[in-house]
């Protein structure tokens, strides 16, 4: 099991990863942690003839507090957030989902930025970052645009990044000081990825009340207003945000789902971060 | 090939490699270095942990010529090692290992939960401990032995 | 007879004494067949079948590279496995070491390449074409016994390996029988998944004009013997060295069309040749275990008194008969230990080993016995929940009790010794039942189920001859050899024909030695794995080598310490009767002599000893028989508690207790790991492990993300007490116990859950009992249904 032959390349800027890109015709990867475009290479599930890897960018590793927000380089690592290294604009939600992803070593070395872009819909940033509506900055050969995180993912395993594009940053705004989120995760065991995700947020300060169905066959389902559902549960809501997610009722993963947001909703009324 | 310039084992190292060999392949196939054991290629299992830059990572699915400037240090290296002579001392004494091909893993992510997380419960080195994997032991030797270096480290702390 | 207290300080049989082979492995330096590296040496990858079942049309080698690929057209005289089972009525599957004309489950090999390095070997292996005539599939193994169902041997006429028939009459006690109990159980397909999996290297040893064969087995000589026959060498040129073996688990007890694929091109090309399994390649392509279907009902008194089972048993086999368990070792043991511990009038029993398009099975830990303690047991539970016992009570009501052994149940199995119903009653008071159903009466705020299970069983152990025979099995152990020399400076080698895949053989023989001569553990040199140096054996498998080959070191050490005593004797210059072995010397009235003065003087100083002291010398050879081969019978029973929650079908494991009886206990630390081991993997296949195919025979599972093994949080702390009822026909009165905690572990975590699901009025009747799988039970369920706070979303 080990990959088909590439062109490794390690570049020192933003333009030059991006000129790699470009010049590699489609054929071409990005890397940043490779936690999960390694195993799918040495499966020879992905076959890209040029590695560009963007471990060497020292400004993807960048996080700054912009007050109103934090802006966290791509290349950011989960154990870096889960150790509280950088700074947390979610009242405790990043380090608590950071923490979970996988396991440590794998953690050590995956990249918030890296998962975003992989696009596995039952993988966490995906998922959080869609519910805190964060707006992730790509760095292509005519420069920088931002895009929502909502609007990022297209499926499975597909987004709006161009072939020559990478993700740069991600910017997240900072919850007012009385939010409260909550963050369901149905796996089979520890580290593995969820069946079923789903997560809320209730910001009085800013009107924000979000909620996501995560880990179905796309993109995770954003409910732009929740209230429905955070105030009381109301099943036919819950039943039309399922079935807009994709979800079959009577499956095992509407089951599965539906619960995962009835106990995110409740797990909304405890103090952030008591939530398993 | 490329070059990739790191340090294995406190050794400054220059090498030429095919970019698609791995970490793990790289020390066992060019460098000898059999003790980092490969599990499943897929970064599940854990076997293959050990550490880059201090901290436990899976070699099997890092590139060697990632880890360029990297300081690289695998299980052929802490045989002085003050934590893992305690760590080994203890694994022995708690039988937490049988066939051994998951036990230089084991000891790396052993190594961090002892340094890392000094009041780890045992809950919580089961968490910690969940990405190695272990067929042969069911993991009570596992998570004694790392509960008694971390005992011997609090009392020895208190003392 | 020593006491526990006076066992402690002591080195031999009964000290918990740390390992031998540790600090290796702790070290980095164990020796695995993946870190042997020989001068020359190039990687092969193999061409496998993308399709279940299908004729192969043609095969394209990469252009330029003809010459590095390999097909069956180019290993002329090499012969096909067989593993034919000598009972009446099977049929031989010949399975090519790489396919000829059809393949028959994906992963089968096709052609094999050859280059510098892996990667490379895989490069070709992508490059080559093979097209295929695609055929039907049979994946299901009732669905294969269909009329109509294609065929994977033309020939046969069907797709059943062998039928097998106990048969009674049982009209009569239907008749009488207050109670009638049936079940329909599956059981899952798994991967054994020992962290290391298979690896071959082999070279021509120009000088000896012998093939030497690196791998990773459990049994070598029987690797040998293949190997051999299908490369038509004859034993002598053949050396099989298994050295560090990553775990074995009956994974590693197979002759690999890999192993004589690797040998021949080793012999072909003239330089090392080398494979080593990936983990997909163990997943998608090689053996698989454990998948069963029973028909099973049992008809009892209403107190619940055991008067028949009847059952029809199938075993999904595989594609081809392994080598040398064969397709039909599980069937025919499915039919003799259905009955397990209990004692009954009347038992009926027809088992089909049948082929389908998967890869073919292994005997797993346990073997067929994990799939027929869940079946037995889930069937004692339903007798229970009929009679209104506690399930516990039934087990007692039917167990073979103390006082009648030794005991010969339905099917002839001599059971040696023991306290069955005792090792019941302590699990329950260990597991504290009574607080266990207050609390489940009581109820949980989180809304989860609280479930009790247990499960108990006897294992036979150790069995010989004519059990095997009895089984078909074309390799049917015989006594068992082992080799001891005393060294000059007194050192004792031991060679022994078993292998240590995590056993800790090297320990625990030492401390056989110990036991017998005094002499310190570390004294000890155990010798394993290499036909070039050890004695011919059967190898490592079915819970053996600590009764056979410890066995056959114990008599060794005896008839060692009777020489010296001879050559003591004559040095202290009294009588033979005057002297005895003391402390690990010999000692007389007149003065003792250590073992390292005996053996220096033996070697060293002969002038020293007239020339007939003793003719055999230091070196000895023995074997062993236990006084009956019918087996050393341990036995436990475990009791689980368990949390479901009944909404997402996900079980966590509460609390865990074992009673376990191995005889006398050699190394009680290494028995607890053994226990706690084969616990764990029972988990694995209770709540865990599923290796799925789709409908066109497709392995869903190919990585470790999709065949779930459990990890540090899915294994409880797990409590084991231990009873001691010495094996009345073995040497030492051990039992073998390595297969233990995978046999009842899964069925008493079934039970559990089942029990949770009670009140709800489900019952999940597979394994896994995967949330998926509890969440379809509950669907099931009228009762559940009506239970449930949104009924119109019940799923189906």
């Amino acid at each position: 099991m080990k990959a088909a032959a590439f062109d490794y390349h390690g570049p020192a800027t933003v333009a030059e990863a991006v000129a790699l890109l470009r010049e590699s015709d489609g054929m071409g990867k990005a890397v940043a942690g490779s936690q999960s475009l390694g195993p799918m290479m040495n499966l020879r599930l992905a076959q890209p003839t040029q590695l560009v890897d963007l471990r060497f960018l020292g400004e993807l590793r960048e996080c700054r507090d912009e007050g109103a927000a934090v802006l966290f380089g791509a290349g950011v690592t989960h154990a870096a957030i889960e150790d509280g290294k950088v700074p947390d604009p979610s009242l405790g939600l990043m380090p608590h989902v950071a923490g979970r992803i996988a396991y440590r070593a794998v953690r050590n070395r995956g990249t918030l930025g890296g998962s975003l872009a992989h696009a596995d819909p039952a993988a966490d940033w995906v998922n959080v970052m869609a519910l805190l509506d964060a707006e992730l900055i790509l760095a292509g050969p005519d420069g920088e645009r931002s895009v929502r995180a909502g609007e990022f993912m297209l499926g499975a395993f597909t987004t709006v990044l161009a072939e020559d594009e990478i993700i740069k940053a991600v910017r997240v705004r900072r919850l007012g000081p009385a939010a409260r989120w909550s963050y369901y995760k149905f796996n089979r065991k520890t580290g593995e990825f969820a069946e079923a995700i789903a997560a809320f947020v209730d910001d009085p300060e800013s009107g924000v009340r979000r909620a996501i169905v995560g880990a179905v066959d796309g993109a995770p389902y954003v409910i732009e207003d929740a209230s429905a559902l955070i105030d009381g549960w109301s099943d036919p809501a819950a039943a039309s945000a399922l079935q807009a997610a994709g979800l079959v009722p009577g499956s095992y993963e509407y089951q599965v789902h539906r619960v995962a947001l009835r106990r995110a909703a409740e797990r909304l009324s405890r103090p952030n971060g008591a939530q398993q | 090939m490329k070059q990739v310039n790191l340090t294995v084992n406190g050794k400054a190292v220059s090498a030429l490699v095919e970019p698609r060999t791995h970490l793990a392949d790289f020390l066992r196939e060019q460098r000898l270095l059999t003790g980092t054991n490969i599990g499943c290629e897929q970064g599940v299992c854990g076997a293959c942990t050990l550490m880059v830059d201090g901290v436990p990572t899976r070699s099997c699915i890092v590139y060697a010529v990632a880890c360029e400037g990297a300081e690289v240090r695998s299980i052929e290296d802490f045989d002085h090692d003050p934590v893992m002579t305690q760590l080994r001392a203890a694994f022995s004494a708690e039988h937490a290992l049988q066939c051994g091909y998951c036990t230089p893993g084991m000891l790396a992510t052993a190594r961090d939960i002892v340094t890392r997380l000094p009041d780890a419960d045992e809950e919580r080195i089961r968490q910690e401990l969940s990405g190695n994997l272990c067929r042969c032991t069911g993991y009570v030797g596992l998570v004694r032995a790392i509960s008694r270096v971390l005992d011997e480290r609090r009392n020895l702390a208190v003392a | 007879m020593t006491t526990a207290s006076d066992r402690s300080s002591r080195k031999g049989i009964g000290a918990s004494l740390t390992r031998k082979e540790d600090d290796r492995f702790l070290r980095g330096q164990g020796n695995y067949v993946g870190n042997i590296r020989l001068a020359g040496m190039r990687d092969l990858a193999f061409v496998r079948s993308p399709v279940a079942h299908g004729r192969i049309l043609e095969i394209e080698k990469p252009a330029g590279r003809e010459g590095d690929v390999y097909t069956i057209d180019d290993l002329a005289g090499v012969r096909p496995i067989l593993a034919a089972s000598g009972l009446p009525g099977f049929k031989r599957s010949e399975q090519p070491v790489l396919a000829r004309e059809k393949v028959r489950h994906v992963g089968e090999m096709i052609a094999m390449c050859i280059a510098d390095t892996r990667a490379e070997a895989e490069d070709l292996a992508g490059e080559t074409y093979v097209d295929f005539d695609e055929l039907p599939a049979v994946v299901d193994m009732l669905a294969g016994r269909e009329p109509g169902a294609a065929l994977l041997h033309e020939h046969w006429g069907d797709n059943v390996f062998l039928e097998t028939h106990i048969d009674a009459d049982l009209e009569d006690i239907k008749a009488r029988a207050a109670i009638h109990v049936h079940r329909r159980l599956r059981t899952a397909r798994q991967s054994m998944a020992p962290m290391e999996g298979r690896g071959v290297v082999a070279y021509w040893d120009k000088r000896l004009a012998q093939l030497v064969v690196y791998t990773s087995a459990q049994m070598p000589h029987i690797n040998r013997t293949g190997l051999a026959e299908c490369l038509g060498l004859d034993e002598g040129s053949v050396r099989v060295i298994s050295p560090d073996v990553g775990g074995g688990f009956g994974y590693k007890g197979i002759l690999l069309p890999e192993e004589v694929c690797v040998a021949w091109l080793a012999m072909h090309l003239g330089h090392p040749v080398r494979w080593i399994e990936d983990r997909r390649e163990q997943l998608v392509a090689n053996t698989n275990c454990r998948e069963h279907h029973y028909d099973i009902h049992a008809y009892a008194d209403r107190d619940g008194r055991l008067l028949a089972v009847d059952c029809e048993a199938h075993v999904d086999s595989g594609a081809y008969s392994s080598y040398p368990f064969s397709a039909c070792l599980e069937a025919a043991q499915v039919a003799s230990i259905l009955p397990g511990p209990y004692k009954m009038e009347r038992y009926r029993c027809r088992t089909w080993s049948v082929a389908t398009n998967k890869p073919p099975i292994l005997p797993y830990r346990g073997v067929a016995r994990t799939g027929v303690c869940y079946a037995i047991e889930t069937i004692m539970d339903a007798v229970a929940a009929e009679a209104g016992l506690e399930p516990y009570e039934v087990r007692l009501r039917n167990l073979v009790l103390p006082q009648e052994m030794p005991y010969d149940n339905i099917t002839h199995k001599h059971f040696d010794s023991g306290d069955y119903p005792e090792a019941v009653r302590r699990a329950v008071r260990a597991i504290d039942l009574p607080a266990v159903r207050e609390r489940q009466r009581r109820g949980e705020a989180d809304g989860r189920l609280i479930g009790f299970g247990l499960a108990v069983f006897c294992e036979q152990s150790a069995h010989g001859t004519s059990v095997y025979h009895g089984w078909g099995i074309p390799m049917v152990p015989g006594r068992e050899p082992a080799g001891l020399r005393l060294t000059p400076d007194g050192i004792l080698e031991v060679r022994a024909g078993v292998h240590s895949h995590g056993q800790s053989m090297e320990t625990t023989l030492a401390q056989i030695a110990n036991e017998v001569l005094g002499i310190d553990p570390q004294r000890v040199r155990v010798v394993l794995g290499d036909t070039g140096t050890t004695p011919y054996s059967t190898g490592t498998w079915g819970s053996r080598s600590i009764v056979m080959a410890g066995s056959a070191v114990g008599r060794g050490c005896k008839e060692l310490r009777e020489r010296l005593l001879h050559v003591g004797a004559w040095l202290l210059g009294e009588p033979l009767d005057a002297v005895r072995w003391e402390e690990g010397g010999v000692a007389g009235t007149s003065g003792r002599f250590e073992l390292a003065e005996l053996t220096r003087i033996w070697y060293l100083q002969p002038q020293r000893l007239p020339v007939d002291v003793h003719v055999g010398g230091l070196e000895v050879h023995t074997t062993y028989q236990a006084q009956r081969d019918s087996g050393a019978f341990s036995y436990a029973c475990h009791a689980v508690v368990v949390a479901v929650d009944p909404e997402l079908g996900k079980t966590e494991i509460l609390d865990y207790a074992i009673v376990e009886d191995g005889g006398v206990l050699i190394n009680p630390m290494v028995v607890d790991g053994q226990v706690y081991g084969g616990t764990a993997q029972g988990i694995g296949t209770a709540l865990y492990e599923e290796m799925a195919y789709s409908e066109e025979g497709q392995p869903l599972a190919s990585t470790l993300a999709d065949y779930i093994l459990p990890g540090a949080t899915e294994v409880p702390s797990i409590r084991i007490e231990h009873m001691e009822s010495p094996a009345p026909y073995t040497e030492f009165g051990q039992k073998g116990i390595g297969e233990s905690g995978a046999i009842g572990s899964a069925a008493a975590l079934a039970s559990a859950v089942n029990d949770a699901l009670k009140p709800l009025g489900a019952e999940v009747s597979r394994m896994p009992l995967s949330p998926r799988a509890v969440l379809e039970a509950l669907a099931r369920s009228e009762a559940a249904t009506a239970a449930r706070a949104q009924p119109e979303e019940a799923f189906v």
